[in-house]
């Protein structure tokens, strides 16, 4: 790893009844394309509110793109660009005039001002809706026009709270493409995000639950964690089959995604066979049975899961 | 401190106001609308408030003791009644707001000197109508009963003019028809002048409420600077509306105004740093639009009305309403802008005001700067 531009040791915030985030110890190092997953409330805003300078840290210390969070946190600020989960632009100002207010806050130099629109127009898509107000554009329009609002001075930490909730899978798309560039380009990225396909895009992925951050690793590793392997089987009476294959031996946990019924067990090959059997005598019809790769959500669930017992 | 950071808060606060047209009105519309309607509805002049009489008498002098009082626009005669009954049936049908019941006895007793003797029954669901009828038919009485005692005694050849010991002449300066307007307008054009209060501490809880505060709390840009930024354009705003009131008060309501303009429309300006300051305070301290809303009408319409004196003398007033109205930025405007109105006084007797609503302003937008602070929660 390259030189940390955040290092975070015992993080913590405290607010009135809870603790949000608990002895945080993060280390990100320059360059990364970080995740940061977990359920809602386990305090991945508050994680990303902190690192943004956006609160008063209860306890620990950190430092942020070479500043000190507790002392130096307005220095912070010119350094990193930050979008918060709702962002929400001025509504009555056109793309283009959003993208110029930036600008001047971040004291862009008044002569690349129209370069840098420009590009970041193109960049985002958006050059054909410039002059549209941002009250009218789709969901996932302002949220890549906040995104340019935010790379407007160039930061070299993108700090991004969950900036593709609520967006059609397109636009979703469109967006982590986006941020797979700048990751290219060098820039930082700590972005939440509910969505597991998009954890597996990260370079390292941290998990946080009740605030503590549970498991930071590559997405590779993560899934390397599941206790087990993953057997697929694709059934119209999968109510009748999970009820049969919860109670064989080897069986940790099932989950279900449409006809598929997926089961967590201590050993594919086996367990496979054993399974087919089972169902086969008890008269469940079923096909595509097979040992199936380990997708990042069902490592999440998992993990979740064995959290919560 | 920035001013390319002001300039671009500024530049943006009013592309909002002008673009959201529920902001526009309410920052340019809505204190012309409001005083418009007060001064309408806090002035009414009573008048040809309905009556019924009862006359028991029938005599010549109660006929034209009753002919005495409804001449003129105060009260019209609705009806002459016959019987109690009928006068009860009028008003519980709301058809006349009071009742002259003149006693059978009411010349003679006259005549006599012995007083006259009537009965003014009034409506009291509404004291006001009820109120002046009364007072009118009082103050006619009077009059009747002087001629009527004067005729008697030249008559009987004394001088009247013996019985007029004291000879009260009333002038009233500044404001010599005594109408109320001429004194009410100034003092509501203060009261409205605070509405681009309001305006400012909700554009500031609009911003929180939209999320868009905490993305400029990311920015590098400065508390002072953001806080000044947002304050400009409802400056300007505001000084719309110190142009645009008087005019309407002189040209709709000839008001007259005495002062000189340059000297109102710089004090007005002061003015405006002060109460919009108060107006900051609110949006920094309130959460949501409602709230700002809420604690607005609270800080600076029911004091506007009730502490700064333009409907209830400051000096009648306890100690400590005194003391909490000085720290109102109306309360001192109120006097300055009917010193300019009225009596056309200059900075020699306002200096003290426009001194207090200086104070008044850079408290405020210092009490507001230390308490914002760009951080959440």
């Amino acid at each position: 790893m390259t030189d940390a531009i955040i290092q975070t040791t015992g993080l913590t915030k405290n607010f009135k009844k809870t603790r949000a985030v608990d002895a945080l110890d993060l280390t990100i190092g320059s360059g990364e394309l970080f995740g940061l997953v977990g359920p809602d409330g386990a305090g991945k805003t508050t994680s990303l509110r902190l690192l943004a300078g956006l609160l008063t840290l209860s306890e620990g210390e950190a430092t942020v793109a070479g500043y000190d969070l507790r002392r130096q946190s307005e220095s912070i600020k010119k350094e990193i660009g930050y979008m918060a989960q709702q962002f929400s632009l001025y509504a009555e100002l056109s793309v283009l005039e959003n993208l110029q207010f930036f600008a001047e806050i971040y004291d862009v130099p008044r002569e690349m001002i129209a370069e840098r629109t420009e590009k970041l127009l193109q960049f985002a898509r958006l050059t054909e809706f410039k002059d549209r107000r941002a009250a009218h554009l789709s969901g996932g329009m302002q949220k890549k026009l906040a995104l340019a609002c935010t790379l407007i001075h160039e930061p070299k930490l993108l700090l991004l709270d969950e900036p593709t909730t609520g967006v059609d899978p397109i636009s979703r798309r469109e967006f982590w493409d986006i941020l797979t560039n700048l990751h290219l380009n060098g820039t930082t990225i700590i972005v939440s995000t509910p969505y597991m396909d998009e954890a597996d895009r990260c370079s390292r992925v941290g998990l946080i639950y009740a605030g503590k951050l549970v498991i930071c690793d590559t997405p590779r590793q993560i899934k390397k964690e599941l206790p087990g392997e993953m057997v697929e089987f694709l059934t119209n009476e999968w109510k009748a089959a999970k009820t049969l294959v919860e109670k064989m031996p080897g069986v940790l946990e099932t989950q279900t995604y449409g006809e598929a019924l997926h089961l967590l067990v201590d050993n594919g090959e086996q367990r496979l066979a054993q399974i087919s059997e089972a169902l086969t005598t008890n008269g469940i019809n079923f096909r595509g049975a097979r040992v199936a790769p380990v997708r990042m959500e069902e490592a999440f669930i998992s993990l979740i899961q064995r959290l919560e017992e | 401190m920035s001013l390319r950071h002001i300039w671009a808060i500024t530049r943006k606060e009013f592309n909002h106001i002008i673009r959201d047209r529920s902001t526009l009105i309410l920052v340019v519309l809505t204190p012309l609308a409001t005083l418009l309607l007060m001064a309408y509805a806090l002035t009414v002049e009573l008048q040809h408030i309905p009556i019924a009489v009862l006359d028991y008498d029938r005599s010549a002098t109660s006929r034209n003791f009753v002919q005495q009082i409804v001449s003129g626009d105060d009260l019209d005669l609705y009806a002459q009644v016959s019987s109690i009954e009928e006068i009860e049936n009028l008003l519980m049908h709301g058809d006349v707001k009071a009742a002259l019941v003149i006693d059978p006895n009411f010349s003679r007793d006259l005549l006599a000197m012995r007083g006259m003797p009537m009965q003014i029954i009034i409506d009291g669901t509404e004291p006001e109508s009820g109120g002046f009828a009364v007072n009118h038919i009082a103050s006619r009485a009077e009059e009747f009963a002087n001629e009527a005692l004067s005729s008697q005694m030249q008559m009987m050849g004394f001088s009247t003019d013996s019985l007029k010991p004291l000879d009260l002449r009333i002038r009233t300066w500044y404001n010599p028809g005594l109408k109320p307007r001429n004194d009410l307008i100034p003092g509501l054009i203060s009261m409205v002048l605070g509405f681009p209060a309001l305006s400012v501490a909700l554009a500031l809880a609009h911003e929180r409420e939209h999320g868009t505060m905490e993305q400029l709390m990311a920015t590098p840009v400065g508390r002072a600077e953001l806080l000044i930024g947002k304050m400009i354009p409802y400056i300007v705003a505001g000084l719309i509306n110190v142009v645009m009131l008087p005019l309407l008060a002189m040209a709709w309501f000839d008001v007259p105004f005495n002062g000189s303009f340059p000297l109102f429309f710089g004090l007005s300006a002061i003015f405006m740093f002060a109460v919009l300051s108060m107006g900051i305070i609110i949006g920094v301290f309130m959460k949501t639009q409602a709230a700002a809303m809420g604690v607005s009408f609270l800080m600076i319409f029911f004091p506007g009305f009730f502490l700064t004196g333009i409907f209830f003398p400051i000096v009648s007033m306890p100690e400590i309403m005194r003391l909490e109205s000085l720290g109102m930025p109306g309360t001192h405007y109120a006097i300055i802008i009917r010193g300019i109105f009225l009596p056309g006084v200059g900075m020699e007797i306002l200096w003290p005001y426009a001194v207090m609503l200086i104070l008044l302003g850079f408290s405020f937008t210092g009490i507001a700067s230390l308490f914002f602070r760009k951080k959440l929660g």
